[in-house]
């Protein structure tokens, strides 16, 4: 048991370094621009009394840990700061974009999920079948194709050319077709080839020997007993995609002109507006390092054998 | 026979067998050859980026165009005999672009492979071989690097510090590494349990010298695997920045800022993002092939049959 509780202090210590770690560099990256990130940030027209006001606002002038604790204590208390560009405040830009964002990851997700675990069944079920290497190859495709690419080539086939579907913008369902297919098809790959693998082994248990030896249905045995069992380790594989999820979202969201959080930090990132990309890195970041723990948490839950052992 | 030269009648003994483990593991290289070669995805996937390598280095033989000469009286024109890929938005001939195209593609991935692979496999080798608090430390750092999407952090690093080939490569290479560091120190940990090791010790050599004779050359074959497998995310992953309007910028013939361009005139002028695109998902398929026919390879468990 102690055994059990030392894993989990340790995580949990692993956890707050990871998330230090992640404002820091969240806050560095302010510091990459070669120059003063005020003057960058304002444009050559700015105006003296201006660039001293955000100088004096951002603490500038002050050793870089001063600026780093102010940042960081703006953050805790809830203020990401004021977006230059647009001259409000961070949190309402997020919290009008967060949502549309979501509907992409989260549908991409469902997408990849659910073509991964089912083709990779299907091919873990008929080995050397037609299923199993069409599992394969669609794979290796999807791997082999950049997310902008694949983005474009549906939206010319399916928009363009067929029109059967909207081709920017957030108009509705149909417009959410096409994003979210491009982020699901593509990260179904990795859901697939894990899949296969992890029903072969699990097929091959003793308990399924027995299971099938006391006579029940080949239905029972694939669903109630192989699938429950292979399908755990999926889930780590699912923290593991996330950052990919996430990534693959902002540059859907660029081509499908979708007005989400990507488009902003892609924007942000080319207008320099450095606060709105320090914000985002950040949420991110965290929304990353929680889903790890998450993941941990619920792997040790369904899986007891694991935390015990090691 | 004195007692001291006894001993080192034995270490010569101790020396030659470690040698011959040594070469027992080059054996297990040309193994992996013979199995590499029996693998017809891998063979295909060979032979397609021997393609794109020899494109990428004749570039400037292949057509009679300039990659960067525009022709306004040729704008947008389909593909013909004179332009047998089209042209493009400034008249420039899309295939010639896209062989040069190929140089740069290739010019970048190489970079960023080396660059995140020297680094990330020397801090895994120290990470794996010291353990300890280095360990610890490298760790929670590449924990910290992790929690960010590459492409993510790439880009707001590559488009804060500017264009330019250079800053793509430290920019996909900041986070890059870690991989290679996961994998090297997983490695490295099976390699210092292993006899040669012990017996190298006890034979006085220097740490510096077991990771120097021992370890690193038993470490390659993971290496060069990993960077096999590399290769297509940094193809990806850098034609991607050039699409987002961070990495190698126009007019440099970058298939990413190809595929760019040509999107404002899909309906026009498809041949222009078409033949990028294409051009992009055959290298890369290339290189998936020759990295899975390697894996398989190196590990037949995980073959099928």
């Amino acid at each position: 048991m102690s055994k059990k509780k030392n894993y989990w202090v340790n995580r949990i210590i692993r956890t707050i370094i990871t998330a230090f770690g992640v404002t820091l560099i969240a806050f560095l990256i302010l510091h990459l621009t070669k120059g003063d990130p005020v003057r960058i940030m304002l444009g050559p027209y700015a105006s003296e009394e201006n660039i001293a006001a955000l100088r004096a606002k951002y603490k500038l002038d002050e050793p870089l840990y001063i600026q780093y604790l102010t940042w960081v204590g703006n953050v805790l208390k809830g203020d990401l700061g004021t977006s230059i560009r647009y001259n409000r405040s961070v949190n309402e830009l997020i919290a009008e974009r967060i949502g549309p964002t979501l509907i992409l990851t989260g549908g991409g997700l469902v997408i990849a999920l659910g073509f991964g675990v089912l083709l990779g069944i299907s091919a873990a079920l008929r080995r050397n079948s037609f299923m199993d290497y069409f599992s394969t190859f669609q794979a290796m495709f999807w791997l082999s194709i950049p997310t902008f690419w694949l983005g474009i080539l549906l939206l010319y086939i399916f928009g363009l050319q067929l029109r059967w579907l909207p081709i920017a913008g957030m108009t509705g369902f149909a417009s959410v077709i096409l994003p979210i297919l491009t982020i699901g098809l593509q990260q179904e790959a990795w859901f697939a080839r894990p899949m296969r693998a992890e029903m072969l082994e699990v097929l091959s248990q003793d308990y399924i020997k027995t299971a099938k030896a006391k006579g029940l249905k080949y239905s029972v045995v694939v669903w109630k007993h192989a699938f429950r069992n292979a399908l755990i380790p999926i889930i780590t594989m699912l923290a593991l995609r996330l950052p990919w999820i996430i990534g693959g979202s902002v540059v859907v969201e660029v081509v499908f002109s979708w007005g989400g959080m990507g488009s902003l930090l892609v924007n942000s990132v080319l207008s320099r507006d450095f606060p709105v990309v320090q914000a985002i890195l950040l949420i991110i970041a965290a929304a990353v390092v929680i889903a790890n723990l998450l993941a941990d948490i619920i792997y040790s839950v369904v899986d007891p054998r694991i935390r015990t052992a090691g | 026979m004195t007692d001291n030269q006894n001993n080192e009648l034995s270490h010569e003994q101790i020396r030659q067998d470690i040698a011959n483990l040594r070469r027992k593991k080059s054996s297990q290289m040309s193994l992996v050859w013979s199995r590499f070669r029996k693998n017809k995805l891998a063979l295909a996937g060979f032979v397609i980026v021997s393609i794109v390598v020899f494109i990428a280095v004749f570039a400037d033989f292949l057509t009679s165009y300039d990659p960067l000469e525009t022709d306004p009286f040729n704008r947008l024109k389909a593909p013909s005999a004179e332009h047998w890929l089209g042209t493009d938005e400034l008249g420039r001939d899309v295939l010639t672009r896209l062989f040069h195209g190929s140089r740069i593609a290739l010019e970048i991935g190489v970079l960023i492979i080396l660059f995140e692979g020297v680094i990330g496999i020397f801090l895994g080798v120290i990470s794996g071989y010291f353990g300890g608090w280095i360990d610890a430390i490298i760790m929670r750092i590449v924990d910290i690097l992790r929690s960010f999407p590459v492409i993510i952090l790439a880009m707001a690093i590559a488009g804060i510090m500017g264009q330019g080939v250079w800053n793509v490569v430290i920019a996909l290479g900041i986070v890059g590494w870690t991989t290679y560091t996961r994998m090297v120190r997983s490695k490295i940990l099976t390699i210092k349990e292993a006899d040669y090791v012990e017996a190298a010790y006890s034979i006085g050599e220097s740490t510096a010298s077991v990771i120097a004779r021992y370890v690193l050359p038993n470490a390659l074959p993971t290496a060069i695997i990993m960077i096999c497998i590399m290769m297509p995310t940094a193809l990806i992953a850098s034609a991607t920045l050039s699409f987002l309007g961070v990495g190698v910028q126009p007019p440099t013939p970058a298939w990413g800022a190809m595929i760019a361009a040509g999107r404002g005139y899909l309906l026009k002028a498809p041949w222009i993002s078409t033949s990028a695109g294409l051009a992009i998902m055959i290298t890369v398929l290339g290189f998936n092939f020759i990295g899975d026919g390697l894996r398989d390879a190196l590990d037949p468990t995980t073959k099928r049959n």
